[in-house]
């Protein structure tokens, strides 16, 4: 009698499969051995993580495995053109899964307390003032920088409600605002908004919070640290690099070069290669990690976990439409690279992070609910 | 290395592109129905536990019209008590703001009550408000709250870890030979076991054995009727079944 596969296996099965495939298929055009070695290494790697960490550190397989896909799928788009950057990608990628492990085990270590809050919130306006200080920093923090104001956030709004915890959240913004980093500014007070709203529930402290960060956004623009939001050339370069493949990507192999496209950013290279509908159905794969990310912030018992989980799923996901509705031209924002798409280290690293802190958390909550089923057998 | 020709490769590029395509499509289709399986597997799971992730009930000893002795309310770790129907714990009760205190439970200690300024908050007969801060009480199984003028006493699953009440452990009887007991008449000024409580509490010392006993239609039959109880006590009421009587009127 033949048992019906898992959706997990199939999952992974499929991923492992693609994977090995996409890399192969370049390395028949020359044999390149780098490209043999890579569709080894990071299928073997692929797989290897959704066994041995996963099963070690009860991570939240379908978090996990998502974001190896993704971290893959930067490495296939640097493949066809040039396989050096690929394997730096995979090294990258591979400090990024130790990222993630970090992230899960860190939930574990802290606590909602004065401590934990006053930690992160130092070391994340450090790190903002740092680059504002610091103007040709060769590693943009501004990603873990976020993060670390999102734990600051959910400690201080656990211990000490809704007003203590907004003034963090307030001078990150202004110090991204004078930067000039629009995006990451609006990500982060909206962030903070929405936490506010859903975990403390006071109308009155989510408008004084709004008028606040009106207020700043207002005042940025008058002092002219906006940007003025005008659709330049590169959101029409970004619009036509995107759909110049057609749908399934073109004969021709394209090396990507222009300077006007952000350089971090692999999906323009991806859909050159792959064409929009490889691109749009991996991307269509964030869907399920921001509703993975949803339901382990539901299902968690503490408030500092559900708040952390949903400050961690909010950074994440505010950024995707923004990115991807300024690479298509609709918005005329700065173009960003898309999240686990980019072979910028601190981003891939701090990204990593934030979803390790969501397999954390939803470790935890598995935890949790075997004490409960243990409790339950025992009153029986 | 091994490589191929340009004409197969083209046909395999070809080829490549539309299933690689379709290979994402069944990725984000695999993807969608783990998801759903996880939370499918979630909901049966927690169907079977439906006290998973509370750490007890608060039972009503005091409160009013909209809300009868003997309702019963699960407690989550942390969360806010009120008036409010958005708060956690909803007490309708005179004297009860609309966020009254926040509670939180810290394994190893109780359950540790905040309350917010300038609301009356007592446990066990300790007002909160002017209690030091390093002899704020905490509330342990069997502690009673009094907030406004609803009394809520505090029935823990960890019981026996968090309590402040002595539990006394009796040694089991050595075993006797089996003799038929000795008929017992019945007189009116003994104690009516049918008029004490019927849920048995730790703290009181009346086991859910000796309940039990107490309804045995052995021991009811020589009771007069006159000395029967006339009323037995209300069932007991879970918070939800009142909140679903609210909705459907």
């Amino acid at each position: 009698m033949s048992k019906k596969s898992s959706p997990r296996f199939r999952f992974v099965f499929a991923a492992a499969l693609l994977v090995l495939l996409a890399l192969l298929v370049p390395a028949l055009r020359e044999g390149d051995q780098r490209l043999y070695l890579l569709a080894a290494g990071v299928t073997g790697a692929m797989l290897l993580c959704m066994i041995i960490p996963a099963r070690l550190f009860s991570l939240d397989r379908l978090i996990l495995s998502i974001a190896l896909y993704l971290g893959a799928v930067g490495i296939i788009s640097l493949a066809t053109t040039n396989p050096d950057a690929a394997l730096m990608q995979l090294l990258r990628c591979s400090a990024g899964v130790v990222a993630l492990i970090i992230g899960a085990m860190v939930i574990r270590i802290i606590s909602p307390s004065m401590l934990t809050a006053g930690i992160s919130s130092f070391l994340g306006l450090l790190l903002l003032a740092g680059s504002l200080l610091v103007q040709d920093l060769p590693f943009p923090f501004t990603e873990a920088a976020l993060i670390l104001m999102v734990i600051s956030f959910s400690s201080l709004l656990s211990c000490y409600g809704g007003a203590a915890a907004l003034l963090p959240g307030i001078i990150g913004t202004v110090l991204l605002l004078l930067q000039g980093m629009t995006v990451e500014a609006s990500v982060l007070a909206l962030t903070v908004l929405l936490l506010l709203w859903a975990a403390d529930g006071k109308i009155g402290l989510v408008l004084a919070a709004l008028a606040v960060f009106a207020a700043i956004f207002f005042g940025a623009a008058h002092f002219g640290y906006l940007p003025a939001f005008i659709p330049g050339e590169e959101h029409a370069l970004s619009l036509s690099t995107l759909v110049s493949s057609g749908l399934f990507g073109s004969e021709t192999v394209t090396d990507l070069q222009n300077s006007a496209l952000p350089a971090s950013s692999l999906v323009y290279l991806l859909s050159e290669n792959y064409g929009l509908v490889f691109t749009g159905l991996t991307l269509f794969l964030y869907l399920p990690l921001m509703l993975r990310g949803t339901s382990v912030a539901g299902s968690a018992r503490a408030r500092f976990h559900a708040v952390l989980a949903l400050g961690c799923v909010l950074i994440f996901s505010l950024r995707i439409p923004a990115s991807l509705l300024s690479a298509f031209g609709v918005l005329p924002l700065p173009l960003n690279p898309l999240p686990l798409l980019t072979d910028s280290l601190p981003d891939l690293a701090a990204q990593m992070l934030t979803l390790g802190l969501l397999c954390g958390i939803s470790s935890v909550n598995e935890t949790n609910l075997a004490e409960d089923a243990h409790l339950a057998m025992l009153a029986k | 290395m091994f490589s191929v020709s340009p004409e197969i490769y083209k046909v395999i590029t070809q080829a490549s592109r539309y299933l690689f395509a379709f290979f994402a499509l069944m990725l984000l289709l695999f993807a969608l129905s783990w998801l759903y399986d996880e939370r499918r597997k979630r909901r049966e799971r927690l169907r079977y536990l439906p006290e998973a992730g509370n750490i007890g009930e608060m039972v009503v000893i005091s409160g009013s019209d909209q809300l009868p002795v003997d309702t019963w309310f699960p407690i989550p770790r942390e969360g806010i008590l009120g008036s409010l129907r958005s708060c956690d714990l909803v007490v309708p009760c005179p004297g009860v703001h609309a966020r009254h205190l926040a509670f939180s439970w810290q394994d190893g200690t109780g359950l540790i009550i905040k309350p917010f300024p300038g609301c009356e908050t007592f446990v066990d007969g300790v007002s909160l408000i002017t209690a030091v801060k390093s002899e704020m009480p905490v509330m342990v199984h069997g502690s009673c709250l009094q907030v406004g003028s609803a009394v809520l006493r505090l029935q823990l699953l960890s019981a026996l870890e968090h309590t402040n009440r002595p539990f006394t452990v009796t040694a089991p009887e050595p075993f006797l030979p089996f003799t038929d007991p000795p008929a017992q008449e019945y007189r009116p000024d003994q104690p009516n076991p049918m008029n004490q409580p019927l849920i048995g509490n730790p703290a009181d010392g009346l086991s859910q054995q000796e309940s039990q006993n107490a309804l045995d239609p052995a021991v009811v039959s020589v009771i007069p009727e006159e000395h029967l109880p006339v009323q037995q006590t209300a069932p007991r009421r879970k918070r939800a079944d009142r909140w679903k009587e609210d909705f459907s009127e």
